[in-house]
């Protein structure tokens, strides 16, 4: 068995024949690790669900998924699932979720030598706190998945698939919401099972991450397959015109923004005078004076943790600090400071379609319409997504929803929470594009907070550093 | 695994399959649930207006008889009195004696709870002693101490059931509510102007209605079931007055020669509450 996983012109169709995946060809095997590469809803995911057999019954499969040459599609699902655990392990997206909160670290990966190879309950224990040894873990058998770090869990799903045996590993999004120090971590580890002579398939929109994996990149669009080859060839030099826009888009490959005109002091929206906050025991920052003026890029940047997110609600009055004070200028109201979320689907309301929320706030503050529409068009948003509900429409175009909620108000300082780190790199490009088109044109102050240095060092006029528990406060950038 | 891959599917699809499913209010078990309800208060609105028996009437030569003897539909309890008439009776006071006792129950726990979630601080922990102080008094002595002061009568019976009741109303409510509240789209929201009203009428009520309305069922089972468990004691409603756990209570010494007339009243409550649980509950 040497474990090599062929996929021939696979096409998945829902039941009233629309195409979501259409004729997809790959190939991979041990120390040939596969990384498709595309935006939300390209169907990357959708190849990874024919691949378990996990796809909604209402979708159809075509074309041959061959495991060492047995077409396994043809497989019933009872026989499909007796392929999970032992001959594929699935690493899902964001592990600390899928973790069993309320069970011990060791006794969950033990389980898998009980339960899935007979093996006693004793030797059981001793085998799964080597494997967790094995991945870094040793002192982490008797801990809850709450005690553990992102990367951490991470790992732990990674020593459940050794215990499991699995050859064949399908990594679903590793990097989400990881910062970029977690994502390297993340990237050496799936390393280090392509070494071990593991077949590993990656479905991922970081282009960093596919890089560091290396083997083959796939390049997914609208269900097709637009280009398949060696990450090098890929990323470094993509023959269709997509994957250039993709490879572009990374923050490392943008022009640098021309920096804004010089501060001036009337032009100060949001000054904080040495505000401090800590958590319990925690010092989150202290001490730190901030002032952010109009037509300016202000990025508050530092690790998962340490803060950044937290000063930018204060700067936004939503937190008090513990110390100091922060005064808006001109004391304008409340509404002209607005904020875009992390998780676009989290900062609007569920249940309610686009079309009902635009309404509501155009009765609110007694918006033209005609404005309303000249925004959405400007945003390039188009208005049939009005009658969608924000979980049916992608990332990328409900934070462009946000972004034009916010714009109505005349907003003088929009606060962007990692408003794109969840986006792929093109979706993330626009909205940032968009963003810095506002700073030029209204004068908007924007304050970005993000964990991507190479973001911020290509658009910021100004730079926050916020490291664990310390600060370096507005070094002015020098590029 | 496969609500998860409907967020993967590209967004046209995604959208129309997604409006598709949540369109569906009527499934299967609400039809049901909906019929079983219909039919329940038919025969207790309707049932008193045609069956001309009165419920209290004592024949002592037909004692307990089966279904369709002498005339007798559905046949008589240990007095000879017409199980059809009382049942439609009962039906009519249980039903509506747990409908108010619930509703008693769930209007002040349920502001309540959003009151002590939206407000915090001294409001919040001073309602959620005053529950834990509620909670820790056995439901039913609760009530037997209100009893104490007119026993028998409708009106502290049902005082005490609520005064027990919204307990649960009240922290699954501020519980919901306060994990709303902290959301990204409540701060969203009021960063755009929107006012606490519009807060409460959009995300608060929408994200409480699954949740109340299943506790809602719940608390009308637990009315009926308690006012019988009182019954039982003789402290609930006094005989001849027909109610239907009453009923069940009368009629216990006569299992064995009657099984069919405990049955009826026990038929009646099980099929309200699983009409109630069918329409409140909600497709996983």
């Amino acid at each position: 068995m040497t474990y090599e996983l062929r996929i021939e012109n696979l096409t998945v169709r829902t039941a009233d024949d629309t195409v979501l995946v259409s004729d997809v060809s790959l190939v991979c095997g041990p120390s040939n690790p596969i990384c498709l590469i595309g935006e939300t809803g390209s169907g990357k995911s959708l190849v990874m669900h024919a691949i378990m057999g996990s796809l909604p019954d209402s979708l159809s499969c075509d074309g041959k998924i061959l495991l060492d040459g047995t077409d396994i599609l043809p497989l019933s699902p009872q026989q499909r699932r007796e392929l999970w655990g032992r001959k594929f392990a699935l690493l899902p997206q964001e592990p600390w979720l899928s973790l069993d909160p309320t069970m011990r670290v060791g006794a969950q990966v033990a389980e898998l030598y009980t339960d899935l190879r007979g093996i006693g309950r004793k030797q059981a224990n001793q085998m799964a706190a080597d494997e967790l040894a094995s991945v870094g873990l040793a002192g982490s058998f008797d801990a809850y998945p709450f005690e553990l770090s992102g990367g951490m869990a991470q790992r732990v799903s990674i020593a459940m698939a050794h215990a499991a045996q699995s050859p064949i590993m399908l990594a679903d999004e590793p990097t989400k919401g990881l910062d970029r120090a977690l994502c390297d971590v993340v990237a050496d580890l799936l390393r280090g099972e392509v070494a071990a002579g593991r077949t590993l398939m990656v479905i991922t929109h970081d282009l960093e991450l596919a890089e560091k994996v290396g083997g083959t990149v796939g390049v997914m669009r609208k269900g097709r397959l637009l280009e398949l080859g060696t990450a090098d060839q890929v990323l470094r030099n993509p023959s269709h015109d997509y994957s250039r826009e993709l490879v572009a888009a990374l923050p490392a490959n943008w022009p640098v923004r021309t920096p804004a005109r010089a501060k001036k002091s009337d032009d100060i929206v949001v000054a904080a005078d040495s505000i401090g906050k800590s958590f319990g025991r925690n010092t989150l920052f202290s001490d730190v004076d901030v002032a952010i003026a109009k037509g300016q890029v202000t990025i508050i940047l530092g690790p998962s943790g340490s803060g950044k997110s937290t000063l930018g609600n204060i700067l936004l009055k939503l937190i008090k600090p513990d110390a100091g004070h922060v005064s808006w200028g001109d004391d304008l109201p409340a509404m002209k400071y607005q904020k875009i979320y992390q998780d676009p689907p989290s900062a609007f309301i569920a249940g309610q379609t686009l079309g009902r929320a635009f309404a509501d706030l155009r009765k609110l503050h007694n918006i033209d319409g005609a404005r309303i529409n000249a925004m959405l068009d400007q945003l390039g948003l188009d208005r049939g997504l009005l009658a969608r509900r924000p979980d049916a429409i992608s990332g990328g175009e409900l934070q462009r929803f946000a972004i034009a909620r916010s714009l109505l108000l005349d907003p003088v300082m929009l606060f962007a929470d990692e408003a794109t780190s969840r986006l792929d790199p093109v979706s993330q490009k626009r909205v940032i594009d968009l963003l810095c088109a506002q700073v030029r044109d209204r004068g908007l102050a924007l304050l970005l907070v993000t964990h991507d240095p190479d973001l911020a060092e290509h658009i910021a006029d100004h730079i926050i550093r916020i490291s664990d528990g310390d600060h370096s406060s507005l070094a002015a950038k020098a590029a | 695994m496969k609500t998860k891959s409907f967020a993967n599917l590209p967004t046209d699809v995604a959208a129309d399959m997604m409006d598709g499913s949540r369109s569906v209010f009527w499934t299967p078990a609400r039809i049901t649930g909906a019929f079983i309800l219909v039919c329940l208060l038919l025969f207790a609105v309707l049932g008193p207006v045609f069956i001309s028996t009165d419920p209290l009437h004592q024949n002592y030569n037909a004692v307990l008889v089966g279904p369709g003897v002498d005339g007798y539909l559905l046949g008589t309890d240990h007095f000879g009195r017409s199980m059809v008439s009382r049942l439609a009776h009962g039906a009519q006071l249980s039903f509506a004696m747990a409908f108010v006792t619930a509703i008693s129950a769930a209007v002040p726990g349920i502001l309540l709870g959003v009151i002590a979630a939206a407000r915090g601080g001294m409001v919040e922990r001073g309602l959620v002693a005053l529950s834990d102080i509620i909670l820790a008094l056995p439901g039913l002595l609760l009530v037997l101490l209100l009893l104490a002061f007119a026993p028998g009568e409708f009106g502290p019976l049902y005082l005490g059931l609520a005064l027990y009741l919204w307990v649960e109303f009240f922290r699954v409510a501020r519980i919901e509510t306060a994990r709303v509240i902290t959301s990204p789209s409540v701060e969203a929201t009021r960063l755009l102007g929107f006012s606490r009203l519009y807060v409460f009428t959009r995300i608060i009520v929408p994200a409480l209605t699954g949740p109340m309305a299943t506790l809602f069922a719940f608390a009308m089972g637990s009315a009926i079931i308690a006012v019988s468990t009182l019954s039982a004691i003789h402290v609930g409603l006094r005989p001849p007055t027909p109610e239907l756990g009453a009923m069940i209570v009368e009629l216990v010494p006569y299992y064995s020669e009657a099984p069919l007339q405990i049955l009826m009243p026990a038929i009646g409550i099980f099929l309200l509450v699983l009409g109630l649980q069918l329409m409140a509950g909600r497709k996983s």
